[in-house]
């Protein structure tokens, strides 16, 4: 009796036809083999821009014996970069406060320079710099631009933290 | 006839069609909605120090795209900066004050830009793109570079 009923089950089995499954299976397969775009492998710099406001400049011992404002704090605590273009949009030169220089174009050995003058600035005791601002020549490529701010976003102060607040301006 | 139809060939399709479901599911994990608003023929800039995204919140990103020429995309379209800009912010503004928390104070939008510039394209232009967010409250900027060449 159950063997009999088995063969029963096994006569009125339903196969279903895939044909037609597969046929849009296939189907989403192109579209999604046609649309595929792998995403690139792709950073991002945050950094907090406010518009520029015109700080003060003032000399530390005057400060010292003034008393510190707050814009006037914040423009101690800022070390300036100006970087001057050449014609073809890249880097003629660094300067360090108006006073270092490195002459572009931007090679792995100003790089270097650069970077190791920074960590010369940053690495002292002493020194108020928390943050950098880069016054920027217009004419100067985006990318010679981001070669710089990497290396300041390296630098890492004498209490072992990384700056962190870098920002730029137009000449 | 019915001796014909019984000894047809049908190849066993479900290991096929279990193979094709996995590509789809494959496919489909890995979809970038968002690659429709990149600009791919841009060459950004290299940055070793570029960190991936850290986007956290309800409100998307701003993602403007600038070419060599200063020209800006947004939605894979080339757009007037200005009033995209104030649209964009108007809209956030509306959407912000629906949702009860309005801008207060000096009119900060609690929203990135993301600039996706070209490494050819003079720091003039870009500044210009970013002038004009800063003029409309946006204050937080997040600036796309590659991680490697």
């Amino acid at each position: 009796m159950r063997r009999r009923h088995k063969k029963k089950r096994d006569q009125g089995s339903v196969e279903m036809n895939l044909a037609a499954m597969l046929d849009m299976a296939f189907q989403l397969l192109t579209f999604f083999i046609l649309t595929f775009r792998p995403a690139p492998m792709e950073g991002q710099l945050a950094v907090n821009l406010p518009p520029p406001v015109p700080t003060t400049k003032v000399e530390a011992a005057n400060v010292a014996q003034q008393g510190l404002g707050k814009e006037m704090q914040l423009d101690l605590e800022t070390l300036h970069l100006q970087v001057v273009a050449d014609p073809t949009g890249g880097v003629k030169e660094v300067s360090i406060e108006k006073s270092a220089t490195i002459p572009g174009p931007l090679a792995a050995g100003s790089l270097l320079a650069l970077e190791q003058k920074l960590q010369t600035i940053f690495g002292t005791q002493h020194v108020p710099y928390d943050r950098v601002q880069i016054a920027v020549d217009g004419q100067l490529h985006y990318g010679e631009l981001m070669k710089i701010i990497d290396v300041c976003s390296h630098q890492k102060r004498a209490d072992g933290e990384t700056v962190q607040k870098i920002s730029f301006t137009e000449l | 006839m019915s001796e014909m139809n019984s000894d047809k060939a049908e190849p066993n399709l479900t290991p096929l069609l279990d193979m094709v479901f996995q590509l789809i599911t494959f496919f489909m994990l890995v979809i970038n909605f968002k690659g429709a608003s990149l600009d791919m023929s841009l060459k950004l800039p290299v940055l070793g120090s570029a960190r991936p995204l850290e986007h956290s919140g309800k409100l998307e990103p701003l993602l403007l795209n600038v070419d060599a020429e200063g020209n800006v995309k947004a939605g894979g379209q080339s757009v007037e900066i200005e009033p995209l800009v104030a649209r964009e912010a108007s809209m956030l503004k509306e959407q912000l004050k629906f949702a009860g928390t309005p801008v207060e104070g000096d009119g900060t939008l609690p929203v990135t830009v993301i600039i996706r510039a070209d490494r050819g394209a003079p720091f003039k232009l870009v500044n210009q793109v970013i002038t004009v967010c800063q003029n409309h409250g946006y204050r937080k900027f997040s600036l796309s570079a590659m991680t490697k060449e």
